[in-house]
């Protein structure tokens, strides 16, 4: 058959190049491979994909083997005799329905072991972390570390798309959605589990072979428009970091507290142990030294690989005045978060008018090494213009436009003054206040 | 008989129906209709591709931004809704239309008139679906949508409303086709064609149509509980009101499974018609193959929540539903083995029917294997909801369906339309498919197994997934160029090909003993049929008689029935061709084709109608009016729903007070 040849010499080099691209891609860095053994969890799928790659490969290569075989020997030649009419053999039929059941019953006792394993209660000692999902980023809880108020237990360790996990501890996580299904995965650790309106869900993993590092995750179930962006970030950290990290994070922020007569005149500030500081928001060097002091309160950025930075450009035409970032006024800006919008969606601890749980926990929001669901860094440049113009940065979400000047896509709206809008200098400020909340 | 008219036989069908554009509205002829869901099918996959291609361009690289969020997501769900429900479905129904009458040897379907109907509503749904694309409103739930994001709270567009009927209007296409085939298919087999000697395309065609009128029932209950939430205010999805999100799921998937199977087995069917075609020996274990075939639909049934075993229903329910999904191995695997056997012992010879054939049996493989791995919900939950999964079931349905499919239509095209498509560019079509889909679809098992969600539409670079979403793209490319040399292929071939001839790949089943195109009345005298093969007992008797096929003690050129004599195999092949028999070097000869009309044989055929196209596009009105409520619009919704119901009751009423043909003399 001539005219077979050209088609038939394209598939041979596409073939080649394909597996010089995969042979060339195994050399890359995968940091969110399924296969790192990082966790009990991960050890359990991983001993369970080797079983199915192993029997699926050994089928692959014995079906394919006897086709090709039977391609390549019964081919039509030419003066062939018709073929006898074969109808069937009753023997050979019995065989290749036993020896597939045989395959399915090795594969079916580890997975049901696993299943029982993996899905039985965690262990009682276990961290809890209560995960809330929400359209479209991560509230994390840490229900064992609270604080009395007379409405009850009150979570004082309550960050957004950042998860501190102890090296080695088992961490049992309850799963919370606020509105649709959402799936918690961190493919490195462990997981997915669905996280489902209504419904309560547990997964638990311990991360016992890993070192300080930092893991990626995301949502995985598809929950609307920025479903892309509900990304996060787990760090593992030694028992000792973590616990540093918990009494931090048990506290306002450091800069944050003052005894100013706006904000303290309520005795039932929220953070029992705080030991706010006194007086006027302390300069940003005074700030460092607190930070130093305090220890271990945040995963040191340069210690985060490549691969755990987002990213997402900038969209083009928004624009802001950088250089008003350097010269952002903290107390200024104190004033504009907690009296001003912010109090509608977010809460920071110690600030008694900000109670609200529409948007993330800002108590710590300088501390963390991400915004907008994992999507860009923590950094003045994007928290400024993430703050101007939140909308262009990630679509659909829930935090208003604010920069003067700025057109709303949602309320079909130009910002002003009166509808609460703020010029690039008092984001500059806002920004320097935030910042501050180590 | 041999009257000298020289025309060719594909121009005499058109000759005897009008031609034109009416002829086509008007028309109850199933091979007309398989040739309009045929040709609307492609025209769809035409779209869903470049829906395809839209996002391989924006996921070519990290943080891609060819389109924006919304329309990606807009893109995923409208490109799942339309390959599965607009191109696959509709590509099988085009192959039931076509081929099961003239397998069974019918002059029709039981219910011409509804078949009519069921492509126009299929075809109305199809638009009525697609048109959201120029408001800017397409679907943008996912093929699956999950509640509660398509409730009004999450969901407040017009989006999901034009998702969720045009999936109850293309519901009513599938629903009348099925009981129009079950009920052609029970009745109308020629005589001696018992169950066991019906060919495998009809055969699996029989399996899917039962799957058809289960499963969508369920899909209707699910998506009306929808439409009164969004429409009428109630709560079975309203999560503030206490409702559980898991009821969609479960109501979804025990549709959605058994719809795999809808999509697979007519490409296993067509698959079974060409491997002993071209390897020149009778199916390996028939009887097998048929029951397998049965058990894969009913344990389909049974299999469900494996979609669900990341929604936390714990250890027993999940080693329940896993264990039920590894059994389906089982029956999948003997067919494998059994096409396998097939081809052991023939002599091969390899068309690009024949080549697309094997491609579905060597890369279904792939997409079963990776099947059972997900069916280990541990190993699952690393898996569902990734790259890996979308690699695993396009392997399934690309690789699979749509492998067999394209096969049928290079092997059925001849039939079709009397020509033959071109081999030469078929071998190009085929080979940039070949190519095209394993590029796209095997790095995806990479990428998603180091981490890659599905649904996204950005990702960073630095994650390892840039070579195989390149990979992934560049395949994706090379399909599309496949499907535009596809499309060049049956343009050219319908004017220029080779004439056919009645069979031109000396095939076994009755399809192949009456002319390419067929008559409007398919076959002159209704055969009768001895064996599975009844073709090759008269080319090749020495080598059929002793088979299990054939009855012991049939007479296998003169039939009685009831001490009748009602004629032979050789009555109906001297009736329907001139030449008498087979001539497997038809391409002269045919086209000195003539035959008589159905009025000069006294055949009554039924009237063409236009009623089924004016009561379609009723309802697929009446249900469009629908939208009106949620532009504040009740009055008119209503008005539009009681006005365009009145026409589709008229219009009804006019064709069921018609004559379906003229009496019988």
């Amino acid at each position: 058959m001539p005219f077979h040849s050209r088609p038939r010499r394209l598939a041979q080099a596409a073939l080649t190049v394909a597996l010089v691209a995969l042979l060339a891609a195994c050399g890359q860095n995968h940091p969110d491979s399924i296969f790192h053994r990082r966790t009990d969890f991960n050890r359990d799928v991983d001993y369970l994909f080797k079983v199915l790659i192993y029997a699926g490969t050994a089928v692959f290569i014995f079906v394919e083997g006897i086709l090709v075989l039977t391609l390549i020997k019964f081919r039509k030649r030419p003066g062939q005799p018709e073929p006898e009419h074969v109808h069937g053999n009753t023997t050979l039929e019995i065989a290749w329905t036993v020896i597939p059941l045989l395959i399915l019953i090795l594969i079916g006792i580890p997975t049901v072991r696993t299943i029982f394993k993996t899905e039985a209660v965690a262990r009682s000692d276990a961290l809890q972390v209560e995960v809330v999902g929400h359209q479209w980023w991560w509230e994390f809880r840490y229900p064992q570390y609270t604080t009395t108020e007379a409405s009850g237990k009150v979570d004082t360790v309550v960050t957004a798309n950042e998860l501190y996990l102890p090296i080695g501890k088992t961490v049992n996580f309850t799963l919370h959605s606020r509105d649709v299904i959402h799936s918690f995965w961190i493919p490195a650790l462990g997981g997915k589990r669905d996280v489902v309106t209504n419904h309560t869900n547990y997964l638990w993993m311990t991360p016992d072979s890993v070192g300080s590092d930092e893991f990626n995750g995301a949502c995985a179930e598809y929950c609307g428009t920025s479903h892309a962006n509900m990304r996060f970030k787990a760090f593992t950290v030694t028992q000792a970091d973590f616990d540093s990290w918990i009494a931090h994070q048990e506290q306002p922020a450091v800069g944050s507290e003052t005894t100013g007569p706006a904000l303290s005149a309520d005795s039932t500030a929220k953070v029992t142990t705080a030991t706010p500081g006194v007086g006027a928001p302390p300069s940003a060097g005074a700030v460092n030294a607190q930070v130093a002091q305090a220890g271990f309160i945040a995963f040191p950025r340069d210690k985060i690989p490549a691969s755990g930075v987002p990213e997402t450009p900038l969209p083009a035409g928004l624009t802001f005045d950088d250089n008003l970032l350097a010269s952002g006024n903290v107390e200024n800006g104190k004033k504009l978060v907690t009296t001003g919008m912010c109090i509608a969606c977010h809460t920071e601890h110690g600030v008694t008018m900000m109670q609200a749980v529409v948007g993330p926990n800002l108590t710590h929001v300088g501390s963390r090494t991400t915004i907008a669901g994992a999507m860009y860094p923590n950094d003045p440049r994007h928290l400024a213009r993430w703050i101007k113009f939140a909308n262009g940065m990630k679509p659909g979400v829930g935090m208003p436009t604010f920069g003067i000047g700025q057109y709303d896509p949602v309320t079909l709206k130009g910002i002003v003054t009166a509808a609460g809008g703020f010029t690039d200098a008092q984001i500059a400020d806002i920004v320097a206040y935030l910042t501050s909340l180590k | 008989m041999a009257t000298a008219a020289v025309s060719p036989s594909y121009a005499h069908a058109e000759s005897t129906a009008n031609s034109g554009i009416w002829s086509w509205l008007t028309t109850v002829d199933h091979k007309r209709i398989g040739i309009l869901y045929l040709f609307t099918a492609l025209s769809w996959f035409a779209v869903g591709g470049t829906e395809a291609v839209i996002m391989r361009m924006q996921l070519q690289g990290p943080n891609g931004r060819v389109v924006s969020a919304e329309v990606f997501n807009q893109l995923f769900t409208m490109h799942g809704t339309t390959m599965i429900f607009l191109v696959v479905m509709p590509l099988s129904a085009a192959f039931f239309n076509f081929l099961i009458p003239l397998q069974i040897g019918a002059r029709d379907v039981a219910f011409p008139r509804l078949n009519a109907f069921s492509y126009w509503v299929y075809l109305f749904g199809s638009l009525f679906m697609n048109v959201s694309w120029l408001f800017g409103m397409a679907p943008n739930g996912g093929w699956f949508g999950y509640a509660p994001l398509t409730t009004m709270a999450y969901n407040p567009g017009l989006n999901i409303d034009f998702w969720m009927l045009g999936l109850q209007i293309l519901g009513v296409s599938s629903l009348a086709a099925a009981f129009n085939f079950i009920t052609t298919i029970i009745n109308m087999r020629a005589p001696g064609m018992n169950l066991m000697r019906m060919p495998m395309f009809t055969w699996m065609a029989f399996i899917v149509q039962f799957l058809l009128v289960l499963a969508f029932p369920v899909i209707t209950i699910a998506l009306v509980f929808l439409q009164f939430d969004r429409f009428f205010g109630t709560n079975f999805y309203t999560m503030t009101a206490g409702a559980d999100p898991l009821l969609w799921q479960h109501l979804f998937w025990i549709f959605g499974h058994p719809e795999v199977y809808i999509l697979i087995l007519p490409a296993f069917g067509l698959v079974s018609e060409i491997l002993p075609t071209f390897s020149r020996k009778p199916i390996f274990g028939y009887p097998v193959m048929v029951y397998s075939g049965i058990l894969i639909a009913f344990l389909g049934f049974g299999v469900w929540a494996h979609h669900m075993f990341a929604v936390g229903m714990g250890p027993i329910a999940d080693s329940v539903f896993s264990m039920t999904t590894m059994l389906i191995a089982i029956p999948t695997g003997v067919k494998i083995f059994n096409w396998i056997f097939t081809m052991w012992g023939g002599n091969l010879r390899f068309t690009v029917a024949m080549k697309f054939a094997i491609t579905l049996v060597a890369l279904f493989t792939i997409g079963g294997i990776s099947g059972v791995m997900h069916s280990s919900p541990p190993a699952d939950l690393q898996q569902t909801d990734t790259y890996f999964i979308v690699a695993h079931f396009h392997y399934v349905l690309v690789a699979g369906s749509l492998m067999g499919l394209w096969g049928g239509i290079y092997y059925y095209f001849p039939k079709f339309t009397g020509r033959l498509l071109s081999e030469k560019i078929g071998n190009w079509h085929f080979w940039l498919t070949f190519i095209g889909v394993n590029l796209t679809f095997m790095p995806m098992h990479w990428s998603g197994l180091y981490g890659m969600p599905r649904r996204i539409y950005a990702y960073d670079a630095g994650q390892g997934w840039e070579i195989f979403n390149l990979m992934s793209s560049i395949g994706a490319y090379i399909q599309a160029l496949a499907g535009i040399l596809f499309a060049y292929n049956i343009f050219r071939s319908r004017k220029h090909g080779e004439i056919a001839g009645n069979d031109p790949w000396e095939a076994p089943s009755l399809e192949w003993s009456i002319p390419s195109p067929p008559p409007d009345y398919n076959f002159e005298v209704i055969p009768v049929v001895t064996s599975r093969y009844p073709l090759w007992d008269i080319k090749h008797p020495e080598l059929t008689t002793e088979v299990p096929h054939s009855r012991h003690g049939d007479e296998r050129n003169d039939v009685s029935m009831g001490g009748k004599h009602v004629g032979a195999f050789h009555d109906h092949l001297a009736a329907g061709t001139p030449e008498a028999g087979v001539n497997p070097n038809a391409k002269q000869a045919s086209s000195k084709v003539s035959l008589k009309t159905a009025e000069e044989l006294g055949i009554p055929m039924p009237y063409p109608t236009i009623k089924p196209f004016w009561v379609a596009l009723f309802m697929t009105l009446m249900f469009a009016s629908l939208l009106m409520i949620h532009k504040d619009m009740l009055h008119l919704a209503v008005a539009g729903v009681i006005g365009f119901a009145c026409l589709m009751a008229g219009f009804l009423y006019a064709w069921l007070t018609s004559p379906l043909e003229p009496a019988h003399h």
